[in-house]
């Protein structure tokens, strides 16, 4: 069998496992300080802020070129939504009702298999 | 006979370079390749979709053992994260192995909340997106009984929903790396400083939390991971089992969902900020979520080296749940490499199917 100490690749794989290793430990530590939260909050506030800014405008404009503005488009899909909820509960109550009344339907055409597995320790086979 | 070990290494070296050489030529024609071709095939065990609502998903798959037990599972996901990481690709797939077993699987998948579904709340998932599928398991599956099984978020979902209902109908109760003390999740508890944290403002300014953001959130707890796997990929792209792999936990890895604003701000003020699970003053919808009242069998399996839910977050789960059948089973690994992949298959597994076959006839 090859020494691995004296492969380059093995070498070179060590090392780079070490440095990710070393790395992930020494950034961890940075990002364990209040300084590291404080910063990047107030990145991520600033980004967050102008990004609402951004789409306060677009709305404007939108509203301007005579399009629909999200605002709209999201009051759209909300009515969407509840019409797609309303059809999936006639759905169920279609399913419901097929059931009682004894026709087979989509999903019990294949015969389920019967539940009565017992664990292999039970019957006495090997786990 | 023995050469000295200095010779042997001289043998090897040309052996070596040529090894290296015919690497070097199939990394260039297995990158063209990589670049130019689709990842595998993934959660692709046949299955019925039982109910779709808004971020909800309900999927049945279709039992291959000729015998079931008599008690289904229903998997609860994390919301930040798709289902398929537990249906990989055929011989990795915790669900094909589970159908194989002999279980009746059921999985609640969520899909990326919309725009419009930013107003969801923890009472949405705990007391009617759960509830909602327990009754439909229920009702497809014909049994009373069910057995949950929670995966990371999913399993404080299911532990939730369990202190709140604890009269069934949960029958057996299996968490996945679940986190209790969040106090103990460090690097997520200084990102959220409620100091420098202005939750409120990022949840009134993008309405649900950006994948992005989720994604680089979890990114961050191992910076140099991200740009190490690339060069190791990149080193061993001429081995196609290596690139499968790859590709397929890098695609779920980078599949993450956007969270529901409600949701979010909830999570962070009662579970980041105050620790309502561990403190036991956690309540959903006003209805306390005690997980003591659980009296339900349960597993929880926690990763050895998961960095993104630390052992010391998840311990408290078996101390504080009111189980008297409870176990908890520490595995070599790391977050995902716990339920998906071969560390997996050869103990996670064969471990759940050993508790669970009994307590689910």
């Amino acid at each position: 069998m090859a020494d691995k100490s004296n492969d380059p690749a093995a070498i070179w794989q060590n090392m780079m496992g070490e440095m990710e290793k070393g790395f992930n430990a020494f950034a961890n530590q940075a990002m364990a300080s209040p300084e590291f939260s404080k910063l990047v909050n107030q990145v991520g506030g600033v980004s967050a802020g102008a990004q609402k800014q951004l789409g306060d405008l677009m709305e404007k404009y939108l509203v301007s070129m005579n399009l629909p503005s999200r605002a709209q488009m999201v009051s759209m899909a909300e009515r969407l939504q509840s019409i797609e909820g309303q059809l999936n509960e006639v759905k169920a109550m279609l399913h419901q009702l097929q059931n009682t009344s004894g026709a087979p339907d989509r999903h019990s055409a294949a015969p389920r298999p019967p539940r009565t597995k017992r664990p292999p320790s039970a019957d006495g086979e090997q786990k | 006979m023995n050469a000295p070990a200095g010779l042997d290494d001289l043998a090897s070296v040309p052996e070596r370079i040529q090894a290296e050489v015919q690497r070097a030529i199939q990394r260039s024609i297995k990158g063209v390749e990589y670049i130019s071709s689709s990842g595998p095939s993934l959660g692709s065990t046949p299955k019925d979709i039982l109910q779709v609502r808004g971020t909800m998903n309900l999927y049945h798959y279709r039992p291959i053992a000729d015998e079931i037990y008599r008690v289904p599972i229903l998997i609860v996901m994390a919301t930040t994260n798709r289902g398929y990481i537990l249906d990989m690709v055929p011989g990795q797939s915790f669900i094909e192995f589970l159908l194989k077993r002999g279980y009746d699987v059921y999985m609640l998948d969520w899909s990326a909340p919309k725009p419009e579904e930013k107003s969801l709340r923890m009472e949405d998932y705990v007391l009617d997106f759960i509830p909602d599928c327990v009754r439909r398991v229920q009702s497809d599956s014909g049994e009373t009984d069910v057995t949950v099984i929670g995966y990371c978020f999913g399993g404080v979902l299911s532990l939730l929903y369990g202190s709140i209902f604890p009269d069934g109908p949960m029958k057996n109760l299996i968490c996945f790396t679940t986190p209790i003390d969040f106090r103990e999740m460090k690097l997520f508890q200084n990102f959220s400083d409620r100091r420098y944290f202005d939750v409120d403002r990022l949840i009134d300014s993008v309405g649900n939390v950006p994948p992005e953001m989720i994604l680089s959130s979890f990114e961050m707890l191992r910076p140099a991971s991200r740009a190490a796997s690339q060069v190791q990929l990149w080193e061993n792209i001429w081995n196609d089992e290596y690139v499968k792999s790859y590709r397929m936990f890098d695609r779920w890895a980078t599949d993450t969902l956007p969270l529901a604003g409600e949701y979010f701000r909830a999570i962070t003020k009662d579970l980041m900020w105050d620790n309502k699970l561990y403190c036991d003053t956690m309540s959903v919808g006003g209805r306390s979520a005690d997980i003591s009242r659980i009296k339900v069998p349960i597993l929880h399996a926690v990763a050895e080296h998961d960095h993104i839910v630390p052992y010391d977050a998840a311990k408290p789960l078996i101390q504080k749940i009111g189980s008297a059948d409870k176990e908890e089973v520490m595995l070599k690994g790391g977050h995902v490499s716990l339920v998906a992949g071969a560390n997996a298959i050869k103990r996670l597994w064969p471990k759940l199917d050993s508790w669970l076959g009994e307590r689910s006839i």
